[in-house]
């Protein structure tokens, strides 16, 4: 079924339509990919890998990242292509709809946000800000993948 | 221009079992075709994209007054939808839906099902409606109603077996979708029975 995801923060339950939300991404991955140029660098992966977060500060750096992309990442990336425009929209509207949750989440205190989640969201950033605003909005799209997996 | 040609009145939203499609009384200008435009706007685009809208190129320059919204409308947020009318370089002003629209709102019906009685073997047969579905389906031998035993799809394939029956006995079945997306169940679809092949007596 176009599943819904159930992700467990301590007592907290956050469903999330991730079937929808990969077939949207699924569907723009090679245009947007297409757009950024500098493959050698990653947003969300360097210099360590989202897996190296420890599971206690799943749920802190869940909300940061899904505030990331709802805040600085979407609205960067409006392109000239109706359909592409329609599968970020789809996706910008399921984020908001999850983080919505996961804010939820963060008020019942079950999202501890450790040094480690905290440096490393801090990394992301920087990342971020080493680029000019649309390269890096479209790379951090371009990576929504990395994301999805992490969380799954 | 644009004065001259009215917005698009009657604008109203039909949403059934997670379909979702916007609908427009049409604008009439003798002796002329008019073409329609649809755009809509999320929650996302209204407090975060400067109250963008964004254009559903299926219902662009269509003659049609119906369009379908299913593949933008998937998120669980308030939607806004807009449409305008066009005649040559001539565009109305913009017919907006009044409040927002979110998928939860849907209206659910019974999934069809038809109970077989396939010799001694009970049977369902649901019609499939798409990838949001699952059916709750509910299944009990006629007469001892407080011994109902259920069973949920998450997936249809054409044809389920439930259970094996005692010869000329009589089963009921009755089943409700649910979709997961919005956490709602439809009602129950009516109840039907079927006998199972051979004689009741042979079980004496």
């Amino acid at each position: 079924t176009a599943g819904v995801k159930i992700f467990h923060f301590g007592a907290c339950r956050v469903p999330m339509s991730m079937t929808e939300i990969r077939a949207g991404f699924t569907a723009i991955k090679a245009n947007i990919q297409s757009r950024d140029p500098i493959r050698t660098l990653s947003i969300l992966s360097h210099p360590h890998s989202l897996h190296k977060v420890k599971s206690s500060d799943r749920c802190c750096i869940t909300y940061q990242l899904f505030t990331f992309y709802v805040d600085k990442v979407f609205k960067h990336c409006r392109t000239e292509d109706s359909f592409v425009n329609r599968k970020i929209s789809s996706i910008a509207n399921s984020f908001l709809s999850t983080r919505r949750k996961l804010g939820q989440c963060r008020e019942q205190n079950n999202c501890m946000c450790g040094e480690e989640s905290t440096e490393k969201f801090k990394q992301i950033l920087a990342n971020y800000e080493g680029l000019n605003v649309t390269s890096a909005a479209m790379k951090s799209l371009g990576e929504l993948d990395i994301l999805l997996d992490w969380m799954e | 221009g644009d004065a001259l040609l009215p917005a698009p009145q009657s604008i109203s939203i039909l949403s059934t079992n997670m379909k979702h499609f916007l609908t427009w009384s049409p604008v009439i200008v003798q002796g002329a075709t008019v073409r329609y435009s649809v755009e809509f706007q999320g929650e996302y685009e209204r407090e975060y994209a400067n109250g963008s809208w964004i254009p559903i190129s299926e219902c662009s320059l269509t003659t049609a007054t119906i369009c379908n919204l299913t593949e933008d409308i998937s998120a669980s947020v308030a939607y806004k939808l807009r449409v305008r009318a066009e005649l040559g370089a001539t565009r109305s002003p913009w017919g907006t839906t009044k409040g927002f629209f979110n998928r939860a709102m849907t209206s659910l019906t019974p999934p069809q099902l038809r109970a077989v009685a396939d010799g001694h073997h009970l049977l369902v047969e649901l019609a499939d409606m798409g990838p949001s579905f699952q059916f709750r389906v509910l299944y009990w031998r006629k007469g001892q109603e407080s011994r109902v035993q259920q069973k949920v799809l998450k997936e249809v394939s054409s044809v389920v077996h439930l259970d094996t029956m005692e010869a000329g006995a009589e089963y009921c079945v009755k089943a409700q979708t649910h979709v997961q997306a919005i956490n709602r169940s439809s009602s129950f679809s009516p109840t039907q029975c079927v006998r199972a092949q051979g004689d009741p007596s042979m079980w004496l």
